[in-house]
Parts: C-alpha cells; structure tokens; sequence
C-alpha cells in the first residue's frame, strides 16, 4: 500500500555498489524492506536483513503443546511433537481428544467436542470439519496423556483389512509405527551405508569449515558432511555458511570408487504400491471414483513423510511439526543480532540489535486538507486521501523523521532522479535539519497538541526551510514544517508531467550525523580553548538508501470522476 | 501519519483512566468487566460480562488490559462447556495492546499482550493466543487452538503462516498507543 517508505540492504547487489536498483524495477523490491524487519551490525556498521543473515536453529517447540523439545530428541522424533499433538488429515487444523460416548444432555446433539470427560474410548476430534479418528479406525481408552494407552490401529487399504493393536508406553508409538515404513527402512540403510564414507571424506573439509555452532552440534556428521558434498559437487551452491572459502575438493573424488555396492532391500518399482497400492490400483480407483472429493487433494498429502494413500477416506492424522527459535548472525562478521530467551514462549531477547534503534524512522503521508477532515466519519480510521495528479506542479507530500538516539542528530535528505522531463520531479529539502533526541518522557501522554497542525499554523516555520514561493505566493510546502519532541516532519512536492502515467516511486539516500559514543580525548585538554572543546565531540555520519512510494499517478478527469 | 481518528464527543464515554466506552457498545453484566485503562470500546460491541460462572458471589468474567481496542460490531464472549454434566461458563483474559478488528466474534481462553486480531475474524471456543501474535482478516480459529507467540495465522481454518519480527512487540506497541491519541473527539 501507498503511501511507504522501505529501507535498502544492499546484500544483493552484485559489487560492493551500495546504490540500490532503480525502482522501477519490479525486482528492486527484494532489496528493500521495512524497517522494523532490518538489523544492526555494529561491528560492521551496516544494516542487515533476514536474507543475508545466517540463522541457527536456538530451540525446538511444538506450536501446539508449546513444549520445549531438547534438541536431541527432535531426530528421533522426526521434528514432529512426541505429545498429543496431532492435526486434522482433512483441513489441518489441530484435533481435540473427545470421548466416543458423551453423556447425554438431553439436546440430543451429536458428539460434541465440550465433554472433555465422558465415557471411553476416546478419539481424536476435528473441531473445524467434525472429522473424527473413527473414520480411521483409530481409538484410545484414555483422555489425557495419550502415554501409557493402547492405539488400535485399523488399516484399511482396497487389498486387505488389517488390525494391529500396538501396546503403548509412549505416544511415540505411533512415530515407531511411521518409522517401520518400509521408505523410512530404507532411507535408514542408505545413511547406515554411506556414513563410513561420507565420514572420511569430511573430516578434513568439514571441520575446518564449519564453525562450531549450537545448530550443527545435533546434526550427525552425516548431515554435516553431506551438506559439504553438494556444496561440493554442485558448482554454485555453496553450503550453510555465508563466509564461503574456496575449499580443495578434488583430492576426494577418487575414493568413491572405492565404495561398496548398495543393495536395495526393496525393488524399486515396489515402492509405489506402498501406500496406495500402486499404479494399477490408482488406475483402478480414480476409475471407480464418482466425485472428486473421493480423492485427497495434493494439500493433503505432501505434509506426510511417506506415501499415503489417495483417497480422502483412507487419510491419518499428522503429528504437528515442530517449530523453532532462532539466533541470527552477521553474515559478514558473525556476531550475534538476534538471540532470544531459551524459553519457548517468550518474547523477550537476550540480544537483539534492530535497526529501529539505531537509524531515523521515516514516514511518509499526504497533509490532511480541511476538505478531508470533514469528508471523516466518526471513528473511520481516514484513507490517506492524497493522490499525485498529472500536470499539477505542486503535488504535496510530508515525511516525518523519528530519531530513536539519545542525542539529537543532523538529517540530509537526497532523493534520486528516476526519470526524465516527461516523468516527475521531487522536491525536498535538501539542506541538512535537525531532529530532537529520544528520551522516554516523549512517550505520548494524552498531548493533544500534537496534531491537528493546520496548513496556515505552519507559515511561521516554514519560512526557514523552505526554497522558493508559490506563484500566487501562498504557504510554501517544501521544507522543515514541524519540530516536536525527537520527531521533525518536512514537507516535500511532486511535479508530474502532464503525460506521466504511473507509480510517483523514487529512491532517497537519507545521510545523518550523530555523536559517537566514544569518549572524547580532548575533553581533558587543558590548554584548549573552550571553543575547540565544543567542537571536538566525535561526529559520525551514517548513510543509507529508501524507496519512498507515493502511489500511482491520476490525471484530473480521473479524480473528478472520483 | 499523526492523522486523527475523529469520535463524536456525545457517542463515548470517558472514564477515569481513559477508557472511552461508545454508548453504542452493548455492555452487559459491567461489574463482571474489567478494563485495564485507555482502552476503546467501539460502537456496536458486545461484551457479555453476564456469562458468568453459576455460583455466588462477584466474579471477573471478561478483563481487558491497557491500550486495547474492541472494534465495531465485535462481540467478546466468555467460552463455554459442560465439564463433568455441568455447563459453565469460564473468564476470558485479555492483556495490554490488543487490537481487535471489526466485526470479529472473540470467544478465546486467554489473549497475551501486544497481539492483533484483524476484522471479520472468529476466534472459536478456549483458544490461547500467545504474546505477539496476530492473526489476519477474515480468519476462522477453530476452538481449542493455540496461536503461539510471535505467529501469524490466517484462513479457514486458521493455520501458522510465518514467525513475525522480532520487533513486533515494540511495533505494536506503538501503534496501540498512537492509536489511542489519534482517537480524538470532535464536538458536533
Ligand atoms: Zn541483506
Ligand atoms: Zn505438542
Ligand atoms: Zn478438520
Ligand atoms: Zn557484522
């Protein structure tokens, strides 16, 4: 939506060129983000985003149970929760266990989710599609802790019925039940084959690469080494490590002839009627098959490990994935920006360098005209009801600078060209303006002068900053317009060729000077005038690139029609 | 930017510590209510604060923190069940910052702090939304789930789309409280 302002992370650019893409490049959108999203590095003085900084997993959840889950169990677990967790085959959304015999209150509804204890046994309820684990054929005998019961697990398939009654001392049963799929089976002897092999030809690349991490200290040196050998054998792809070193990979190639053989334990075609019962069988049943909605939809099946069969009837619930808690690192220098508490469901960091608290918010809007106070509703929150019109000279606009230092900084704008005569012109300030410092006592109070700053309220303060008049010498809109507290707002104009059709999108290099918070040598000097010391704290200047968006282009006769 | 959000000084109730009531709210049962301060109650909302336990004496049903917002037309219900053959009704917790969308019926557990429910929303029966996170327009929340913190979920039914910055918290902070002063009466 416009109108927006994003801030540019040059990670992407090719060279060292910090100057971002034109805008109107519909790809120079990737580079840019806002700014609650960007990060800090002080170390490298540099702003940096989510794609180029490097992310190691901090801890495991399940987003359901919210349970903790220690790393080393996630692999076992197959990164789903071990737990009561499970969502609905049909629409995924999170089951609830439910007695299969509630007592009766007389309304002689059907199972309803709301009787948490009834009578045995239970069963897994979809509270969004009434879906229930019956269709299945999977109940428990008791409610909570799904630890300690005992699954009965009817497998229906088109070619045999089939019940297993699995004794469970752990819910991680029913992982147990998924691992002894015949692919899971498989998949375990090929890392069992190729570990040994694998194992030697990492050791001397691997472990020198990859920097001991908290995300690599679970991963088993298969993992590690078959992340080092794509990056190898792939030209181009280059491993989880954003500081790639050239690295000598030639010298390992001759010891894969020296691999044995690998014998599959299953024929290949076999795999196919695993779940579903093959080709054939799927020919057979999508020729049996009335309705689509017989048949499970790809939504509902690429969640599942292994292959499942088609049809929608035959679908089983899902152990919820788990999620996680990440740190994030400077790709260049590897500090840490973001590492949070250890506890799941905090929200709480014990690091975390956003780039909010180091460079100026900058926002854009449109001034509010008397005409558009008065079109508001009550309580409507007001569309920004500013366009740029074509052939108007003086389509106005403000930013308003927020500065988040405890020390007043000195601002310089400078908005790029983008187009030609025929396209538009921006006017802003373009001489430097100061912003208040930060302190907490701005934290707004119920200060109700803080809006509601009419066009002609402003004329005294405009005079300073603005550059020229108006021909009909009315209040300039270019310039500083308002000073409050650590915000300044500046207005700025639009000229749009008569011809001009399009988005008003420029890019804008936003440069400000701040006191560093080193201590200042000179403070001590004795023999120095007292003028020099006023001079001699030490000034930083920090530049970084926007791209200010003012929305598309309407020419008149639209906007009368409006 | 700083533009104003216009009320009509008659429509809204004023209190103590600033929460401002539309008198076109629907609020029943009051004394079971809490609202934590600078909190707005907008035109036809309906909080039930008489759904509350059977049994004697005074009990919080429904308390909202500071810096909330209860949109237009939202209805905000305790949750319900019948636990061992007795139907009862069980308090709803919401905390500080949260904004809640036009329209949205809220029938949730517990609501953290700094978390933003968008307009057409249901949030079905005992949910448990977390610290941070949000959930989009015109979102179906089946009962019992639980939104994490710092998750975004969206669509019928409502599901995890993606972890939300780390700046989320001082984000929706700010624009709680910047909210509450744009909300300004007009005399008319
Ligand atoms: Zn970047
Ligand atoms: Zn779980
Ligand atoms: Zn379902
Ligand atoms: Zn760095």
């Amino acid at each position: 939506m416009w109108p927006n302002i994003q801030y540019y992370c040059p990670c992407l650019s090719s060279a060292n060129a910090l100057t971002p893409p034109p805008p109107i490049l519909a790809s120079s959108s990737a580079s840019f983000h806002s700014l609650h999203n960007l990060y800090f590095c002080e170390e490298c003085d540099a702003v940096r985003c989510n794609r180029c900084v490097s992310v190691e997993v901090s801890g495991y959840y399940c987003p359901n149970c919210l349970f903790e889950v220690p790393s080393a169990s996630v692999r076992a677990e197959k990164n789903r929760c071990a737990r009561n967790c499970f969502s609905c085959p049909i629409c995924r959304a999170t089951l609830s266990v439910v007695a299969s015999d509630p007592p009766d209150d007389g309304t002689g509804r059907p199972i309803t989710p709301l009787n948490n204890v009834g009578e045995g046994p239970y069963l897994l309820y979809c509270n969004y599609c009434r879906w229930d684990s019956t269709e299945v054929g999977i109940t428990f005998e008791k409610p909570t802790g799904l630890a300690g019961t005992r699954w009965l697990v009817h497998f229906v398939s088109n070619a045999y019925i089939r019940v297993v009654a699995i004794d469970l001392s752990s819910t991680a049963q029913l992982q147990k039940y998924e691992d002894s799929a015949p692919e899971s089976l498989e998949f375990e002897r090929l890392k069992e084959h190729f570990e040994p092999f694998l194992r030697t030809s990492s050791l001397s690349s691997s472990t020198h690469l990859l920097p001991p991490t908290s995300h690599h200290l679970h991963t088993s040196s298969a993992t590690a080494a078959a992340s080092a050998a794509l990056s190898r054998d792939i030209p181009g792809i280059s491993k989880y490590n954003p500081l790639s070193r050239s690295r000598s990979g030639r010298d390992r190639t001759a010891n894969k002839d020296e691999m044995a053989e690998y014998k599959s334990r299953v024929e290949v075609g076999l795999f196919g009627q695993l779940g579903s019962g093959g080709d054939d069988a799927d020919v057979e049943l999508l020729r049996c098959t009335e309705t689509v909605g017989e048949i499970a939809k790809l939504e509902q099946r690429w969640g599942n490990s292994w292959i499942t069969s088609l049809r929608m009837s035959e679908l089983r619930p899902l152990r919820i994935p788990l999620h996680s808690k990440v740190s994030k690192r400077c790709p260049a220098c590897r500090h840490i920006l973001i590492k949070p508490e250890q506890k799941a469901q905090s929200v709480r960091y014990k690091i975390k360098l956003a780039a909010a608290n180091y460079l100026p918010a900058l926002s854009v809007g449109f001034p509010q005209t008397q005409a558009a106070k008065r079109a508001l509703g009550k309580g409507v929150e007001p569309r920004n009801v500013g366009v740029m019109l074509a052939g108007i000279t003086n389509n106005t606009f403000r930013v308003a600078l927020t500065n988040p230092l405890y020390d007043p900084i000195q601002v310089r704008l400078s908005p790029q060209r983008v187009t030609d005569g025929r396209g538009f012109q921006v006017s802003l300030p373009l001489t430097p303006f100061s912003i208040g410092a930060f302190a907490e006592a701005w934290e707004y109070d119920d200060d109700e002068d803080m809006f509601g700053v009419e066009d002609d309220e402003l004329g005294l303060e405009v005079g300073r900053g603005s550059r020229d008049k108006d021909a009909r010498g009315r209040t300039k809109n270019v310039g500083v317009l308002e000073r409050r507290a650590n915000v300044t707002v500046v207005g700025g104009e639009v000229n749009v060729h008569r011809s001009y059709r399009g988005q008003v999108k420029f890019n804008m290099l936003v440069s400000y000077t701040y006191r560093s918070d080193d201590p200042l040598p000179s403070e001590d000097g004795a023999g120095t005038p007292s003028r020099a010391v006023v001079k001699t704290p030490e000034v930083k200047t920090f530049s970084f690139y926007t791209v200010v968006d003012l929305g598309p282009v309407l020419s008149k006769d639209d906007s009368e029609s409006r | 930017m700083d533009t104003p959000i216009y009320y009509s000084k008659t429509e809204f109730i004023e209190t103590d510590t600033g929460n401002k009531v539309s008198r076109r709210a629907t609020i029943a049962g009051p004394q079971n209510i809490i609202l934590g301060g600078k909190t707005i109650i907008s035109s036809g909302a309906i909080i039930r604060g008489d759904l509350r336990r059977t049994g004697p004496g005074h009990a919080v049903v429904i308390s909202l923190g500071r810096y909330c917002l209860v949109g237009e037309g939202c209805v905000i219900r305790p949750p319900y069940k019948t636990y061992r053959g007795n139907f009862n009704y069980y308090p709803m917790k919401i905390g500080d910052h949260v904004h809640i969308g036009a329209n949205t019926v809220v029938e949730a557990a517990t609501i953290g702090n700094h978390v933003v429910i968008g307009k057409n929303c249901i949030i079905g029966k005992f949910t448990i939304i977390k610290d941070c996170a949000q959930v989009a327009d015109n979102t179906v929340i089946p009962p019992n789930t639980v939104v994490p913190a710092l998750a975004l979920f969206s669509g019928s039914p409502g599901r995890f789309v993606e972890d939300l910055p780390e700046s989320t918290q001082e984000l929706v902070e700010s624009q709680t409280k910047h909210y509450y002063t744009r909300f300004q009466p007009l005399d008319r």
